[in-house]
């Protein structure tokens, strides 16, 4: 039941953002690092961003195999404070506005 | 400690490693510098105190050398912005990248037996820290442009071929934390 409750809320919020997404432009983008681990990337968005190890392993994937990946939505000031975070950690992540292109 | 080598789960909140006199030797001088490389891009704004209180420094433009472009890399990929931003953040990241380096230092220097004994908050000070050093090396044995096919095949008099060992061996000890902390999470 516990499992049921967290993938709720996941897609709750989910939907929330996405309605908010007009109001919050900004998106922070991991790129591909050929020395990061793979166990190391997820582990850290798991960390960073309190992303459950299956979505966080998705996302380690399509950096892995896309070369980026979008990790988070908001404002710019958000944006701004997850880079600074993931760049502590050593990955490689930019932040920009959502609308242009990836 | 009777364990295979690498860090474990030992109860709750606590990753325990035993390194050797000589494994320790060889992290404890990479670690001593990285913190030499970081502090060498330590603000020439300092002349100002309080640019240099709220955590201004006088970096605008991304670092020279490649391995610290590397640590501290642009957060945009427009230059004007990546200056501004950089401003007024470099000198924090180089900060948390020095305290993370300094918790191994502090770590393996206490260690008794060689047994180092991590809270989570550290255990991920240290897979930080492991993290940049790797990156470092990484850069110097051009990871980007050489497979790890190329590089296991270094000729045994190429300075390099020990370096890839000690790169590949910071992997594994960081891949044995992670196993540690990810063994937690799914208990």
């Amino acid at each position: 039941m516990g499992e049921i409750m967290v993938k709720t809320t996941t897609k709750l919020e989910e939907e929330i953002s996405a309605i908010f997404s007009s109001n919050s432009p900004w998106v922070t983008i991991v790129w591909d690092d050929p020395v990061n681990l793979m166990t190391y990337v997820t582990y850290v968005l798991m960390e960073l961003f309190g992303y459950s190890r299956e979505k966080a392993h998705e996302l380690m994937m399509k950096v892995h195999t896309e070369g980026k990946a979008l990790v988070s939505t908001g404002t710019r000031e958000e944006m701004e404070r997850d880079v600074s975070r993931l760049h502590e950690y050593g990955l490689w992540a930019t932040l920009q506005r959502g609308d242009e292109s990836l | 400690m009777s364990e295979d080598p690498g860090f474990h789960r030992h109860g709750e909140n606590s990753y325990v490693a035993e390194f050797g006199e000589s494994e320790r030797d060889v992290l404890l001088n990479l670690i001593e510098q990285l913190i030499e490389l970081l502090a060498e891009r330590s603000d020439h704004a300092q002349d100002d105190p309080i640019a240099a209180m709220i955590g201004i420094t006088s970096h605008d433009s991304p670092p020279d050398d490649e391995v610290l472009r590397r640590l501290l890399p642009n957060a945009y990929s427009d230059e004007v912005d990546a200056s501004e931003f950089r401003r007024y953040t470099e000198s924090t990241l180089r900060s948390k990248k020095q305290a993370h380096a300094m918790s191994m230092r502090m770590y393996l220097k206490s260690a008794v037996d060689g047994i180092v004994d991590l809270d989570h908050e550290n255990a991920n000070f240290w897979l930080g820290g492991i993290n940049d050093i790797r990156l470092a090396l990484g850069v110097r044995l051009k990871v980007e442009s050489r497979t790890s096919e190329e590089l296991e095949l270094l000729s045994p008099d190429d300075p390099l071929r020990g370096v890839y060992g000690v790169y590949s061996w910071l992997g594994w000890i960081q891949e044995s934390l992670l196993s540690a902390l990810m063994d937690e999470i799914d208990s």
